[in-house]
């Protein structure tokens, strides 16, 4: 090749690439409305997008994985909390998590209750954005899809005798009186003996001893507006309540979960736990969506 | 220097080194927040350490690509710059707009947009300060008359990079949209037209360090440019990935990110194949050291590393991950710092009396930082693979991971702290020298015949 024929080929192929690009770019904008479903982009939406921007979310936190590595990713958040709990969250993090134990915190922002609400409606908007179902797997803040795999051996061993600061997972919420009930709830569930993570998980999906607790809000609430509802409870609180004191009042369908309408899930954490803890645990599980 | 005005590149020279310095500051602020606590999470929290080290990055670089085209373009086309005076307002607007953006964001003021948040006025500043710059450069090469190939390609990149900004002023109301063009700007600068600059300047220095055939390397210039962008332009897909776009972009991003190392392969033989076959020996050997050594940490930071998680169903399981910091650091390391530092170590003999071969100081920089950023990209990566298996794929809670990988922090502040000395280093030895701007009638020091290291076959010609 002598130098014309090269400067052809430089020139050619960038606008031959060039061209394909364009033409790839107009059609996507065909379908940049469904994919994102931009009819569901409210002016809550779009003041919660000002709120991500303002505050600069982007250089800590990922969403559609993209940002810094520095936070969790968002994409999915609101799919797997509810919004009291996004809502407690964002007015005070520190009530959630202890920067000695985690080693890094979200400091406190100064976000205003609308600011806060439009801005749980931007991530809801974000999480059913259709991108090709991604991530593969939740991606939790704290916690895990398999029990233990978050404790050292010793520590469940601390956990199994019932407390002490070892006893308390990495990943666990600091247990002051000032905490949110919700913070506090998640570290019973963990904490509890036995332990409700040894058996149910968090993540979406994931069945083992006992079902997934994954977007338990949202099953209960179909579940007491359904006709087949034979439950005493008159909401979610009162339904999650009943099945940690009474766990044969509610069956989850399935051979692997009850005999003879009697549920596996030990009947003693009516009597074990302190009905303050109770309160705490409902008020986390009533937080998963 | 062989023409007067060139010195107006060493003042460009010395803001780029010092913001350089300047962003280390920031990056080591930031690593040691992995580790935590942090004593100024309520003074400078993580996210505005963060955007101050990404941003006074592409403002050195862009700095460093202004000064060596300033030194580069009279050089090529055999004649003074067009205006001095216009090349030193224009280091002062950009400079003063430099500063005062990051000065902003200590305040969090900027627009929250990834790479892009500078605020509107220093938008507005860029552009100006861009076209001051390409009016310059244009004006300079039309009055002399000679127009080179290199430099052509240089000013080239330069002028696309200035347009590729411009989406960058626009906003979006759908999130998705926004991300869709934001990578306009920063995939097809730092994947496309910036690899154009580099490979101009690459050219040039190796024309002049090995005094290679002009007209042999323009030609495979152009054979470079036209692999980067069939593989850069539709490599912009990999950005496209699970975003909220249509999926045809998934496949495309993977077969065409796959072909963007060919064009870095192409630009080491390129370096490489100039140097060992040439028959001269340039005395600058510090300059030779950065030039090749960029090329070559090019092809392992862009080329195999982007490709090590460009594939859609790797990258999957490793977006959004410490992986894609493990490739950011390593490519726009080797493909912009060390081009920009090899420009700055060839030019500085002629405006300071540091020995043409370069200073015992000197090497100590290059390959302290060689080293430290080779154990940074080591600790992003295993950090990476570390949080990819613990919680990606086995659901593992984000902040229970991130305590499991601690060590690997430990290890990135160690050899981002070899990499801080290197710098240091560099810059100590940059302006140890007095400028003096004598002006010379050699156009080179004086190319010594070597044996070549293989016979010089005529095939590459």
């Amino acid at each position: 090749m002598n130098k014309r024929q090269t400067r052809l080929f430089a020139i050619g192929s960038s606008l031959l690439a060039a061209l394909v690009f364009i033409g790839l770019t107009l059609d996507s904008h065909r379908q940049f409305d469904k994919l994102t479903h931009a009819e569901n982009i409210t002016p809550a939406v779009s003041r919660g997008k000002d709120v991500w921007h303002k505050n600069n979310c982007i250089n800590c936190h990922t969403v559609f994985g993209e940002g810094a590595y520095y936070a969790p990713d968002l994409t999915k958040i609101t799919k797997h909390r509810g919004e009291a709990y996004l809502t407690a969250y964002l007015q005070d993090p520190s009530k959630f998590y202890d920067e000695n134990r985690h080693r890094r915190l979200m400091p406190k922002q100064d976000l205003s209750p609308t600011d806060i609400s439009d801005l749980i409606a931007f991530l809801d908007w974000v999480s059913n954005v259709d991108n090709q179902g991604w991530p593969p797997r939740p991606i939790l803040v704290t916690g895990a899809s398999l029990p233990g795999s978050d404790m050292s051996v010793a520590q469940q061993g601390a956990a199994a005798l019932g407390g002490g600061t070892a006893a308390t997972p990495p990943g666990a919420r600091p247990v002051t009186g000032n905490d949110n009930p919700m913070a506090l709830g998640e570290k019973v569930f963990r904490s509890a003996t036995p332990a409700c993570t040894a058996c149910h998980s968090v993540a979406p999906g994931v069945n083992m001893a006992g079902p997934s607790l994954a977007g338990l809000t949202a099953r209960t609430q179909a579940l007491l507006a359904s006709s087949d509802n034979k439950s005493q409870a008159r909401d979610v609180a009162g339904y999650i309540r009943e099945s940690i004191t009474s766990p044969s009042a509610h069956l989850v369908p399935g051979p692997m979960y009850s005999a003879n309408g009697v549920s596996f899930m030990p009947t003693t954490y009516a009597k074990d736990l302190t009905p303050a803890q109770i309160d705490q645990l409902v008020a986390y599980l009533s937080s998963l969506k | 220097m062989r023409y007067k005005s060139q010195s107006v590149a060493y003042w460009y020279f010395a803001v780029a080194l010092a913001l350089f310095g300047l962003q280390l500051v920031f990056g080591l602020l930031s690593a040691a927040k992995y580790l935590g606590p942090d004593p100024l999470l309520y003074i400078l929290p993580f996210d505005v350490t963060k955007m101050i080290h990404t941003n006074l990055l592409i403002v050195w670089v862009l700095t460093g690509f202004m000064g060596a085209t300033y030194w580069m373009v009279p050089d090529e086309s055999r004649t003074e710059l067009y205006s001095t005076r216009l090349a030193y307002v224009q280091l002062v607007l950009w400079t003063l707009m430099g500063v005062a953006t990051v000065v902003g964001y200590l305040f969090r003021y900027g627009t929250g947009n990834k790479l892009l948040e500078q605020p509107l006025p220093s938008k507005i500043v860029i552009v100006i300060v861009m076209l001051m710059f390409l009016y310059n450069i244009a004006m300079t090469i039309r009055n002399s008359g000679r127009f080179t190939t290199t430099e052509g390609v240089l000013v080239g990149g330069l002028g696309l990079a200035a347009l590729l900004y411009l989406p960058a002023l626009l906003e979006y109301e759908n999130y998705t949209v926004a991300i869709f063009y934001r990578w306009w700007t920063i995939h097809l600068w730092v994947e496309g037209v910036w690899e154009m600059i580099q490979g101009g300047f690459l050219a040039y220095l190796l024309i002049r360090l090995s005094g290679a055939d002009r007209e042999v390397m323009e030609k495979w210039l152009y054979v470079i440019v036209g692999l980067v962008f069939i593989a850069g332009i539709l490599g912009t897909a990999h950005h496209y990935y699970w975003v909220g776009v249509p999926s045809y972009w998934l496949p495309i991003g993977g077969a065409f990110s796959a072909l963007e190392p060919v064009a870095l392969v192409g630009m080491a033989m390129y370096a490489y194949s100039a140097i060992r076959r040439s028959g001269l020996a340039h005395p600058n050997k510090l300059a030779l050291h950065w030039t090749v050594g960029s090329a070559v940490f090019t092809l392992f930071g862009a080329g195999l590393l982007g490709l090590a998680h460009t594939f859609p169903s790797v990258n999957k399981w490793t977006h959004g991950t410490l992986i894609t910091a493990m490739h950011g650091h390593a490519a726009f390391y080797g493909a912009y710092a060390m081009i920009v530092l090899a420009m700055i170590t060839y030019a500085l003999p002629a405006f300071t009396r540091r020995p043409e071969e370069g200073s015992a100081m000197g090497f100590t920089a290059f390959w302290m930082q060689i080293a430290g950023m080779f154990g940074m990209t080591l600790s992003f990566a295993t950090a990476g693979i570390g949080q990819v298996y613990l919680e990606r794929i086995m659901g593992m809670g984000y902040l229970d991971a991130q305590l499991k990988i601690q060590i690997h922090f430990v290890m990135l502040i160690i050899t981002a702290s070899i990499f801080a000395i290197g710098v240091a280093l560099f810059i100590i030895d940059f302006f140890r020298y007095r400028p003096v701007f004598e002006v010379s009638g050699d156009a080179e020091p004086g190319l010594r015949p070597v044996k070549p290291a293989r016979p010089v076959r005529p095939a590459m010609a």
